[in-house]
């Protein structure tokens, strides 16, 4: 740990908003015994404090993802508790728990990215085998698979990281170039086309379409940081073809969409207010009810509305916290998202995949949030890391984990025998040897960018 | 690093979206919520008074008012049950809101009023003063269009709620003043303006034209006159005082007026023709039914019919009265009536004030001066001892309905007065019944204004 100081002031500032939080609920919540006031205060203060003595055993060249992830987790935890009265909820504890799981997960899978770039296939293969999971195990044109009474997970939520993970690219990969009719292209573009029209056509058919802008999003980043690399300014000409494209897509689907979906894209909430307009309406009244402060934890009426927890959580939580509480939790998640503007990634290909995740949690949370306030059409989609949901909590971890592993990164060196085979270009430009076997922190970050290259340029490539 | 710093920039720009949405949703959440809490079923409504602080409703539902107390407005003011959509209440019924997004529902002590230009004790007496008859009455200064009256008859007291709803009589839970009826002879004002603009006032003062009871048409139909023996040569200023059907038809009859321009200037005044789409206009909320008429030939007895104020035409008693606002101020444009004079928040901070608001152009000023001096010569000449101590221009009508079973009285015009300008609109429904008279009921409306 480089600096002991700073880790410690970023744990008593996570300890004292959860613990306001708290004290908030303990004194306007709303609860029949403060013992559930209780239970709530040890559940989260003690996984703080877990989390704060586990983390450091982890070598990473920053924190500022992990405090920010256990700083939203557990404010998630406390809404989630409060909702329509203060009561410890211990699944979302769990789920909590899966998300920090699969944070670590998610980390250690990709802080070496030539070990995660050549599983490309595996990835590749992993989102044919979670589609066929679909067809086979979720039913007649479902999205769950149900594994007990209570309980069910979302296959499909799992293709996003692995989606981002095949859309992130690296230099190398995109000077690949093959003469195609009379076009020079990327196969793994194509191939990528061709998985990404799969995947939506696929959420299409299992009627998961809040799903679509997630992964588009998370296509159109890869796509932008595909086609633009290789030359030193953005290519106008691809970028307005590809927003084109993507507007008559859209045209069309709204089009072709089944006509409960266009009932829904198109509905008046307040003409409605009682047929599909209803969640929406309720919410904003919510939202309106609680005020800049909220009406206290737990006084909300949202709570009887369907979906309170996930789809509409945004306007619950504004009800009872207030909206501008709830508007500076969405700016947590928001500087998760953006922590790789301040510390930048060390490789093209962790920065791709940050602007992936960046793509989807920014498209999720918009869709979250601005269609249950009836901004977008409502599309029933979870908001990351706050929303109840297993899979949605773990997925949103995995790619937490992403973060943290494109600011973290190990770069391995390749072994020599290869080395003797493979030319020197193959070589990723950033990368700094070290032994085996043995991850080292890397130097500090500001001096990565006035390291020389090891190799070459990209003029030196394309001759 | 450049390379990294294009990642960076896809990340802003995902990010910068977002933050632009939520920037718009905050804005968008603090200017609607007042909107979003009125479709709760959870809201503290506030109150509305009239031009001197009287009650005209009470959202709170904590006041104690005599019975009948609100009956004079009572289809006009409404309340938020939603029996009644076209009323003041439940097309403003936001601005009584008495909630703001910093302090919330406020349960007492919220001050979010309407303050109308009505005037409670003038319309009090105007519901009097018909007593039990039906019809409706209404009056506005027609300098600043500060609605002052506006009663209908049958009315409703909202306080007793709607349990008895179904033995209510037709017309309690719509201002008439707001909808169409049958104009009578006040609409040959419509057709001396119309007159006055297709030929000029020379022209139109020079025809004389033959009363003898009776006129066929071109088409071959009786005009009848409401005098059977006839009022021998007449001018247009004798057939204004007359209202003699007979010159009007001839009048409309005659080659110097031609359809397309009759129908031009109908127009002009704001009349859907020959069953076109009903348009309305707006009074703070309050939809009020625009004019209708056919016109299909000049000889045609429909046309002549219509332009005498009879048949198929429609005027609302409101659009009567704000063409005399035209006439009154000798512009040719009708002064916007309006009945909300300012509201307030819940912290009593004024959200608005009225402005006075003109229409374009309908006819010239100088045809506006000339029916002005007509209608008031027709004042001085027949109702100096009807209407006593008012300088007035007046046109009467009688209108005939339920196919001639039934007729009602119209008086239609305003007072000549700087210190009182006033424009006014009397209807008393099946005249021949009652025991008052449309003059009668615009004496005591006047004399409650100007007193």
């Amino acid at each position: 740990m480089s600096n002991p100081l700073a880790y410690v002031f970023s744990c008593i500032f996570v300890l004292l908003t959860h613990g306001t939080m708290l004290f908030n609920v303990f004194y306007n919540g709303k609860y029949d015994d403060v013992n559930a006031v209780f239970v709530l205060m040890a559940a989260v203060i003690g996984l703080d404090a877990v989390y704060f003595v586990i983390l450091p055993f982890f070598k990473q060249q920053t924190y500022a993802v992990d405090f920010m992830l256990i700083l939203i987790l557990n404010m998630g935890l406390i809404f989630q508790s409060c909702f329509g009265g203060v009561e410890f909820r211990l699944k979302h504890f769990v789920t909590v728990i899966a998300a920090l799981v699969a944070c670590r997960v998610g980390y250690f899978a990709c802080r070496d990215h030539r070990w995660i770039e050549d599983k490309r296939k595996l990835i590749w293969i992993c989102i044919g085998i979670l589609m066929g999971i679909i067809l086979l195990f979720t039913g007649s044109r479902s999205m769950w698979i149900s594994l007990g009474e209570s309980t069910s997970i979302q296959p499909s939520e799992f293709i996003k990281p692995l989606l981002v993970l095949a859309c992130a690219t690296s230099v190398t990969e995109q000077q690949k170039k093959h003469k195609l009719l009379c076009f020079n292209v990327v196969y793994e573009n194509l191939i990528l086309f061709g998985i990404v029209a799969c995947v939506c056509l696929f959420q299409w058919w299992c009627r998961d379409l809040g799903s679509i802008p997630t992964f588009g999003a998370i296509y159109v980043s890869g796509f932008l940081l595909r086609i633009c690399y290789p030359k030193g300014k953005y290519s106008k000409k691809p970028i307005i073809i590809a927003v084109a494209s993507l507007a008559v897509l859209a045209v069309i689907g709204i089009i072709v969409a089944p006509p409960y979906v266009r009932d829904r894209l198109f509905v008046d909430v307040w003409n409605d207010k009682n047929g599909n307009g209803y969640q929406q309406a309720q919410a904003l009244i919510g939202i309106a009810d609680g005020g800049w402060f909220g009406k206290g934890p737990g006084h909300g009426f949202l709570h009887n509305v369907f979906a309170y927890s996930s789809d509409i959580v945004f306007a619950t939580i504004s009800e009872e916290w207030g909206l501008l509480f709830s508007v500076m939790s969405v700016f947590v998640l928001l500087m998760i998202v953006a922590i790789p503007l301040v510390n930048p990634p060390r490789s093209y290909y962790h920065g791709s995949m940050c602007a992936g995740i960046a793509a989807a949690f920014s498209v999720q949370m918009a869709l979250n949030i601005f269609g249950s306030c009836n901004m977008i059409p409502f599309t029933g989609v979870t908001l990351p890391f706050i929303s109840m949901g297993g899979t949605s909590m773990a997925v949103s971890g995995l790619m937490a984990g992403m973060l943290v592993a494109a600011q973290s990164p190990v770069f391995k060196a390749p072994k020599k025998k290869k080395e003797q085979k493979k030319p020197l270009p193959a070589q990723p430009q950033q990368m700094q040897p070290i032994p085996p076997q043995q991850p080292q922190p890397l130097p500090p970050r500001q001096d990565a960018p006035s390291q020389p290259p090891v190799s070459y340029t990209l003029t030196d490539r394309r001759k | 690093m450049k390379s990294i710093k294009r990642c960076q920039h896809i990340i802003t720009l995902f990010l910068s979206i977002f933050l632009v949405g939520m920037v718009v949703l905050v804005i968008k959440i603090n200017r609607e919520a007042s909107f979003y809490m009125m479709n709760s079923d959870d809201h503290r409504l506030g109150m509305v008074y009239d031009r001197r602080g009287d009650v005209l409703f009470d959202g709170t539902g904590r006041g104690q008012y005599t019975d009948g107390y609100f009956t004079d407005v009572g289809n006009l003011i409404g309340d938020d049950k939603g029996q009644m959509e076209n009323t003041l209440v439940a097309q403003n019924i936001g601005y009584l809101n008495n909630y703001s997004f910093s302090s919330g529902l406020v349960e007492k002590g919220g001050k979010a009023a309407i303050y109308t230009t009505l005037d409670h004790d003038a319309n009090r007496a105007v519901y009097n003063a018909y007593m039990g008859a039906k019809g409706c009455a209404c009056a506005y200064n027609y300098k600043t269009g500060e609605l002052l009256v506006c009663t209908s008859l049958p009315s409703l007291d909202v306080t007793r709620g709607y349990a008895d709803i179904d033995n209510m009589e037709s017309g309690t839970l719509m201002s008439k003043v707001m909808y169409g009826t049958v104009p009578g002879s006040t609409q040959k004002v419509q057709t001396v303006i119309s007159a006055l603009e297709i030929m000029g006032r020379e022209r139109l003062f020079s025809k004389t034209y033959s009363c003898t009871g009776s006129f066929v048409n071109a088409e071959g139909k009786n005009i009848d006159c409401h005098q059977s023996w006839g009022h021998g040569d007449q001018n247009i200023q004798q057939a204004i005082e007359n209202s003699c059907n007979p010159f009007f038809a001839q009048l409309i009859q005659d080659s110097d007026m031609p359809l397309d321009r009759i129908k031009s200037q109908y127009e002009k005044l704001g009349y859907a023709i020959n069953g076109e789409d009903m348009k309305y206009f707006d009074i703070d909320g309050i939809q009020c039914e625009r004019a209708s008429t056919t016109l299909t030939d000049t000889g045609d007895f429909i046309t002549q019919w219509g332009c005498i104020g009879q048949g198929d035409t429609l005027v609302s008693p409101m659009q009567l009265m704000m063409w005399q606002s035209a006439i009154a101020n000798s512009t040719g444009r009708m002064t916007m009536p309006h009945i909300i004079s300012k509201v307030t928040d819940v912290d009593g901070r004024v959200k608005k004030e009225a402005d006075t608001e003109y229409s374009k152009q309908l006819f010239m000023p100088s045809t506006a001066s000339t029916v002005r001096q007509m209608l008031k010569t027709n004042g001085a000449n027949n109702y100096g001892w009807q209407v006593p101590g008012y300088d007035i221009g007046i046109k009467s009508g009688t209108a005939q309905v339920k196919e001639g079973a039934e007729e009602n009285a119209l008086l239609v015009g305003f007072v000549d007065d700087e210190a009182h300008p006033i424009a006014f609109c009397v209807v008393l429904e099946n005249k021949y019944s009652t025991p008052v008279s449309a003059e009668q009921i615009l004496t005591i409306m006047l004399n409650s204004l100007c007193s």
